[in-house]
């Protein structure tokens, strides 16, 4: 092939002389051509650079989002264990809830615990309403990205309009090459070697147009992979944001829960003691009562003796009753034996009279017997009735015993109900220590469950440390990865600017190709072989304005992707405009919560039961941490909608870097194109007058001319 | 009423039937004793209380208290039998009590006035105020005539 050409050039330099001013105009657009195509091939060289900076730096995001997803992956395990923490905390608070109902005491502590968490529910609002303002500030933020983007889908408008503005130069050079293929049809069969080079470089210059083409295309949809990756970005960034607040508003909840816990605990401590008081006050009641059950006891033993003496007195004095009517007996005796002496003294008297004188002293001795007798008659008399009240004091003291033993039977008996009394006292007493024991034990627990809730709730603000630390990094890495993707959109635009660059030199082709086009015209005339060359060049520029068109068609694409982008930060601002309103909507829920919290705060104030007051505490207390459940939750779906987030960034920036692969191969495959160019370029000053030294020695080709 | 012994002082005993006193010569009183035990003697009159054994004879025991028309009462340690001797026949008086021995002046005795005379009977020989009491000095002959009523009837 190469042979031919340098036939054929032969064959035309002749003509070539004949109209030398023709072929030196051809030399110094050949001279062009060649400029032109190094220009192409140094902008190939940049556009290469950038593209492997742009690999760089999609290495550098890819980097980044690996450990952004590292850390979501670690923040939701530390979510996933305070969630569990929360839970732990959860059944811990059931569990007191539970003891908690047990306890009977101390209110005002826990009226206190209520109006702390009204405090901390009134600072939750505070907080809620925080998280509102800085998603009212988000909103307007994204209002501001919104214009931006608008903005930036005018400049890419404006970007289409200037393509369109050069599909019609394209189709204005497009008629014009028609008109010179027209004029230059006369030159044809003088311009054939031309036409062939023209002809290969026509297929070399739309083989870089459709490259170039091609580029543009994936140059668009890396842009549009761009701006869906930094908006992807931006949005985790808010959402990184938000899980940051969320993680404050935990920590300062579990600080609160933690304070409410630790008073809980002082409280517990309060009931403990006093439950130990009443346990000693019982014991020391218990220790009496036993003793008076001891006494009662030694009172009814002391009953039973008496009662044992005073049977014994009885059973003596019916004895001395015998006694006495034993003495009554003798007594009578002995009166008797006086009346027998009275008589017999009288029967003496009698004798002594009738003995006259001679029985007087006889009578003497007589009366003196009679008057002793008397006497001992008198005595008895006395004996007897004394004897007689001796018995009736001893019946009388019989009676009186009688009855003392029965006072004494009733003693006992009342002493014995007494002892029982006593003995009922004391199960009371045993029930009332077994029932402070019990409170006792319920106390511990409950201190162990406080104990249990206060670790707990310590873990929790730890585990929120260690997330808000965890959403720090994340938002640093999203500010390290939005910058690497401002670098990769400033890299992208480089590349655009630099297939502008391209665009411009393909101009400069194009213009070099109509000159050449002009001039072959102007050989035609002497030559058909330029006219069939120049009808080559006529297919090759319909294949420049199709390149045109397709170039014209991406230009629109890229208008529509504008669109989208504008439609997708409309349908963003919206989303935040959503989101802003449900922060609206949860402030005014959290004034409710708030409101109602107050309400209740004030009833359990009012209420005199203190079980109540502590039940409702306790709920209030698990109804918090089943917030703080909640809203562990809350940050355990957004992790993971930021790791799907994250997975899909990945993709994306994979995607991205294939098509940066792609773009680079792309780059490398115009600059073997442009190299070729050169080449043909090279050939086709070769094939014109003096082209040995054609192109490389132009100057000492003019200086001969 | 004249006795062989007509001293200044007489000798008496003093018994009791139904808390009066009354007095007998202690020369017509044989002997005392206690009562240890009465034989009943059927169709006796209703004075007689039955019959004892005293000092080997046997003795009617004559009821005063019957006999001067009071009640009946029990024997006790105090009851005594006077056995006296009136028209050689010996009678046992049942009296409540006998205890005394005194002396009474003759003169000290009163005869009993008509109406009491009259009421009691013969048996009432006459009455000594001895230390501030009654006593009654009875005639033994008319006491032991069973034949003649002691109370009018």
């Amino acid at each position: 092939m190469a042979t031919h050409k340098r036939k054929t050039a032969n064959g035309s330099n002749g003509r070539a002389r004949a109209n030398g001013l023709d072929t030196t105009v051809i030399r110094a657009t050949a001279e062009q051509l060649f400029s032109s195509a190094s220009g192409i091939a140094r902008i190939t060289d940049a556009a290469s650079e950038g593209a492997s900076t742009q690999i760089r730096n999609l290495d550098d995001v890819l980097n980044e989002m690996n450990q952004m997803t590292a850390s979501l992956a670690q923040t939701a395990k530390q979510a996933e264990s305070a969630s569990g923490s929360a839970e732990t905390l959860v059944s811990s608070m059931n569990e007191m809830a539970a003891s908690v109902e047990q306890v009977t005491a101390n209110t005002a502590s826990l009226a206190a615990s209520t109006a702390e968490t009204s405090a901390a529910s009134q600072e939750m609002t505070a907080s809620i309403r925080s998280v509102a303002a800085t998603a009212e500030e988000m909103s307007t933020a994204s209002q501001q990205v919104a214009a931006s983007v608008t903005q930036m889908a005018a400049g890419t408008k404006s970007v289409s309009r200037d393509t369109e503005t050069l599909i019609s130069s394209i189709n204005e050079t497009a008629a014009a090459v028609e008109e010179m293929a027209r004029s230059i049809d006369g030159v044809a069969s003088n311009a054939t070697d031309l036409a062939a080079a023209a002809e290969e470089t026509s297929s070399s210059i739309s083989e870089m147009a459709a490259s170039i083409e091609e580029v543009g295309a994936i140059t668009q949809n890396l842009a549009t992979s761009v701006e869906e990756t930094s908006s992807a970005i931006e949005e985790t960034s808010r959402s990184v944001q938000s899980v940051a607040a969320n993680g404050r508003s935990i920590s300062d909840a579990a600080v609160n829960a933690a304070s409410s816990a630790a008073q809980l605990d002082r409280s517990i401590q309060a009931v403990a003691s006093m439950a130990k008081q009443a346990d000693d006050v019982t014991r020391r009641v218990s220790r009496d009562a036993e003793e008076g059950g001891a006494s009662v006891q030694r009172s009814m033993q002391g009953i039973g003796r008496l009662r044992e003496s005073m049977v014994q007195s009885s059973s003596v004095m019916r004895e001395m009753g015998k006694r006495t009517g034993e003495i009554i007996s003798i007594v009578d005796t002995i009166n008797l034996i006086a009346e027998r002496t009275n008589l017999l003294s009288l029967n003496a008297s009698i004798e002594a009279a009738r003995a006259g004188d001679a029985g007087r002293g006889f009578a003497v001795v007589a009366e003196e017997i009679r008057n002793l007798a008397d006497r001992a008659a008198k005595a008895t008399a006395d004996i007897a009735s004394i004897i007689k009240g001796l018995q009736e004091v001893a019946h009388e003291a019989v009676s009186a015993t009688n009855e003392s033993v029965r006072i004494a039977d009733e003693s006992s008996t009342l002493a014995e109900s007494g002892a029982g009394g006593l003995k009922k006292i004391l199960t009371g007493l045993a029930d009332i220590t077994g029932v402070v024991s019990q409170i006792a034990r319920a106390t511990d627990e409950q201190q162990g469950a406080a104990r249990t809730v206060v670790a707990t709730v310590t873990a929790t603000t730890d585990q929120a440390r260690l997330v808000a630390t965890a959403t720090a990094e994340q938002a640093s890495a999203i500010g390290n990865v939005v910058q690497a993707t401002l670098q990769m959109r400033k890299g992208a635009q480089e590349v655009t600017k630099a297939i502008g660059e391209q665009g411009k030199a393909s101009r400069d082709i194009l213009k070099a190709s109509q000159n050449a086009t002009r001039l072959a015209a102007q050989v035609h005339k002497a030559s058909t072989e330029q006219a069939k060359t120049a009808s080559q060049i006529v297919k090759v520029t319909d294949s420049m304005r199709r390149g045109a068109a397709a170039t014209n068609a991406a230009m629109a694409e890229h208008a529509t992707a504008a669109e989208q982008i504008n439609k997708a930060t409309a349908s963003l601002t919206r989303l935040i405009g959503n989101v802003t309103r449900s922060m609206t909507e949860q402030t005014a829920a959290a004034t409710q919560v708030s409101t109602a919290v107050e309400n209740m705060r004030k009833q359990s104030g009012q209420a005199a039961a203190a079980l109540v007051e502590q039940s409702r505490a306790m709920k209030d207390l698990s109804g918090a941490t089943q917030n703080v459940g909640k809203q562990v939750k809350l940050i355990t779906n957004t992790n993971k909608d930021h790791a799907t987030g994250a997975g899909r960034v990945l993709e994306r920036l994979k995607d991205v870097r294939a098509i940066v692969d792609h773009n680079a191969r792309s780059v490398r495959e115009t600059r073997g194109a442009t190299a070729d160019l050169l080449k043909q370029v090279e050939t086709l000053s070769g094939t014109l007058p003096n082209g040995a030294n054609g192109l490389r020695h132009s100057n000492g080709s003019r200086d001969r001319a | 009423m004249t006795t062989g012994a007509s001293a200044a002082n007489d000798t008496f005993i003093v018994f009791s039937v139904a808390a009066t006193a009354y007095a007998l010569r202690s020369q017509q009183v044989q002997h005392m004793e206690m009562i240890d035990q009465v034989t009943r003697v059927p169709n006796a009159a209703p004075f007689v209380d039955g019959v004892v054994f005293s000092r080997g004879q046997v003795v009617p025991a004559v009821n005063l208290r019957v006999r001067f028309g009071f009640e009946r009462a029990p024997y006790d340690v105090r009851t005594r039998l006077l056995v006296v001797q009136a028209d050689a026949r010996q009678v046992g008086l049942v009296v409540d009590a006998a205890r005394e021995f005194v002396k009474i002046p003759v003169t000290a005795i009163q005869p009993p006035q008509e109406a009491l005379a009259g009421l009691s009977g013969k048996y009432v020989e006459g009455i000594v105020s001895l230390n501030e009491r009654l006593i009654l000095v009875l005639n033994l002959e008319h006491l032991v005539n069973f034949s003649e009523p002691l109370v009018a009837a």
